[in-house]
């Protein structure tokens, strides 16, 4: 590594909460955001439970000061976007070189969707100049122009892993001295296709779900958004507010295995943490923490769980999957469990893996399933994998 | 001054036939595609029990693919990240696309639902042979020989890549064509220099090179 690269905000939005004291709160009370699909329109409502982000799209709007059409994605990418950025307090915002690296895996598919129902019925009922900006990167630019980041702003969707990807690539933009501030994470908000897909690849428990469990029956969806604001070591030093951490370590590897699932070995998740902890320069038993990817479904977790005792092994770090509360946020999770993984360092806390019971037979790992106070935690790993194997960790540490 | 780069093999399956440069090496004409597309990989023997889950689109690029790759190519002489893949079509995912969207009305098939989208294909060759290198898949109303030399050019020039397969891979119903390309920066006894107007000479001839 040429130059640390330092995290100096943070903001999410998530079913838990619409801000950080409120996720920090919903942890504490080990209260999980999914219940019944009360916002979304969908025929699965009372059937499979959702995380939904508990304010509707006038109520963001109103946030926002963003136009009514405009897409549930960008609605939540700005909350906490800007939650991120005031958050950071960055002196002389303005004077310094900026991007904004986000990433989603549906764009504007919400309002898309909302839109063909009239419109396959009868072709004036609505213009389809309407629908032509729904792509993933204009989720970005319109939260770029919010924010008033015009030096350097992309788009990054790679599933499940896409966020955790833009804080990588984000980090790799100060580092190589291109940018002096960025920020990084993602947004996803529910859409027909994602449920309906998910659905049909049978990967969705109709229970809430139970991430690591031997008998865990897939993912519960969920919606919102996370960023990090990444700063240069120049900037770090002026700032007068304290930094949360650095991120000391990233690494992606993909193990083009099939079109969605993981290996079952988990060779890509294997070497993602590996090239992750080779890059802080940590040895595996310093990882105090693993916010795992732990999905809930039951390819994901054995696999996963197969990496970790692969590197980690005989002594697994605690774990938890805070996708027990949130739901899988899929573009969005990357962001929002890097945003925990900082919270962690700085409060010293270890999230609950809520339902957890039976270990996976195999594999005997046992994940934290009490909210702790007062750990010693000076390095988190945060782990996230997507379709096409896809797979990133990260890896935070106290300064 | 940019190295040059040649078409090292090609490989067109189309309108019951497989060529491979030049060469027609198999025929069976009157049958529907997915019987077709079976006497194919059975009169190759292959052996890739995945090829049986593929949607027409994957089987189409992964046989072309096969045979392309099957003598002459020294895999051992690139590493993984040094391979990719540039190809395109007018149809995209749609054959499969619909065959899904009928399944809905039932049980949506999930063995269906992942193949639609249109580089799945390109997930299918990289996942058999290793491949680990930059890809992307187009979508064009003809083929379009200059685009696809240009994206190939801006690959191997930049030593993004050191050998690329390129083409066409196009499945609608029983109307399909499927004609890729081997570039390399290296020759052999029967390959033609890279460029648009070889590629497109090989296109409509049907034959290869």
């Amino acid at each position: 590594m040429s130059s640390s690269v330092y995290v100096a905000g943070i903001g999410v939005i998530s079913a838990i909460g619409n801000n950080v004291p409120q996720h920090l709160a919903s942890f504490e009370r080990e209260e999980a955001g999914m219940c019944d699909i009360s916002l979304f329109d969908t025929t699965h409502s009372k059937k499979l439970p959702v995380a939904e982000v508990k304010l509707d799209n006038k109520q963001l709007t109103a946030i926002t000061g963003l136009p009514d059409d405009t897409s549930r994605t960008a609605l939540l990418s700005l909350i906490a976007a800007k939650e991120a950025l005031t958050d950071a307090a960055i002196p002389g915002f303005d004077t310094l070189r900026s991007g904004f690296v986000s990433a989603n895996s549906v764009g504007g598919m919400d309002k898309s969707e909302a839109f063909f129902v009239d419109f396959l019925a009868n072709n004036n009922k609505g213009k389809l100049r309407n629908i032509y900006d729904h792509e993933c990167g204009s989720m970005t630019e319109i939260v770029a122009d919010q924010l008033g980041i015009s030096d350097y702003m992309t788009t990054i969707s790679t599933a499940c892993s896409s966020s955790a990807n833009a804080i990588f690539y984000a980090a790799r933009l100060i580092k190589n001295d291109v940018l002096d501030v960025v920020i990084a994470g993602g947004a996803d908000a529910l859409t027909k296709f994602t449920l309906n897909g998910f659905n049909t690849l049978m990967i969705l428990d109709k229970e809430l779900c139970r991430p690591f469990d031997e008998h865990r029956a897939g993912l519960n969806l969920g919606e919102g958004a996370g960023y990090l604001v990444l700063v240069s070591e120049k900037v770090a030093n002026k700032l007068s507010k304290g930094l949360y951490c650095r991120l000391s370590g990233c690494h992606n590897n993909n193990d083009a295995y099939h079109q969605t699932a993981s290996s079952p070995d988990g060779t890509g998740s294997y070497l993602a943490m590996k090239g992750a902890l080779e890059k802080s320069g940590l040895v595996p038993s310093e990882i105090d923490y693993i916010n795992l990817h732990g999905t809930g479904t039951p390819n994901n977790d054995s696999a996963e769980g197969t990496a970790i005792k692969r590197l980690f092994d005989p002594k697994c770090p605690p774990m938890s999957s805070t996708k027990s509360f949130t739901g899988h946020t899929l573009g969005a999770s990357g962001g929002i469990e890097a945003v925990l993984s900082v919270m962690a360092i700085k409060h010293k806390i270890i999230y609950p893996n809520l339902r957890f019971e039976t270990p996976m037979n195999d594999l005997g790992l046992v994940p934290e399933t009490k909210f702790l106070k007062n750990q010693n935690i000076d390095h988190v790993m945060s782990n996230s994998f997507g379709f096409g194997g896809n797979c990133t960790s990260l890896i935070f540490s106290r300064i | 001054m940019p190295e040059e780069k040649n078409i090292t093999g090609s490989c067109t399956i189309n309108n019951g036939a497989v060529f491979k440069d030049g060469e027609q090496l198999f025929e069976n004409k009157g049958i529907d595609l997915q019987h077709f597309l079976l006497s194919v990989y059975q009169h190759f023997q292959l052996n890739y029990p995945k090829f049986y889950k593929m949607d027409s689109l994957s089987k189409l690029g992964w046989l072309a693919s096969e045979i392309l790759l099957k003598s002459g190519f020294g895999k051992e002489n690139y590493q993984s990240e040094e391979v990719g893949l540039v190809l395109a079509n007018s149809n995209s995912s749609l054959d499969s696309d619909s065959k899904y969207f009928d399944t809905v009305k039932d049980i949506a098939s999930p063995s269906l639902f992942v193949y639609t989208l249109p580089n799945i294909v390109i997930g299918e060759i990289c996942i058999r042979n290793h491949f680990k290198g930059e890809h992307a898949f187009f979508i064009q109303d003809t083929f379009d020989a200059l685009f696809i030399e240009k994206q190939v050019n801006y690959l191997l020039d930049r030593d993004i890549l050191k050998a690329c397969i390129c083409g066409w891979v196009d499945v609608l119903e029983q109307d399909y064509k499927v004609v890729l390309f081997l570039v390399e920066k290296q020759k052999n006894e029967h390959s033609l220099l890279f460029s648009a107007e070889n590629m497109c000479n090989i296109f409509n001839n049907s034959k290869g090179i």
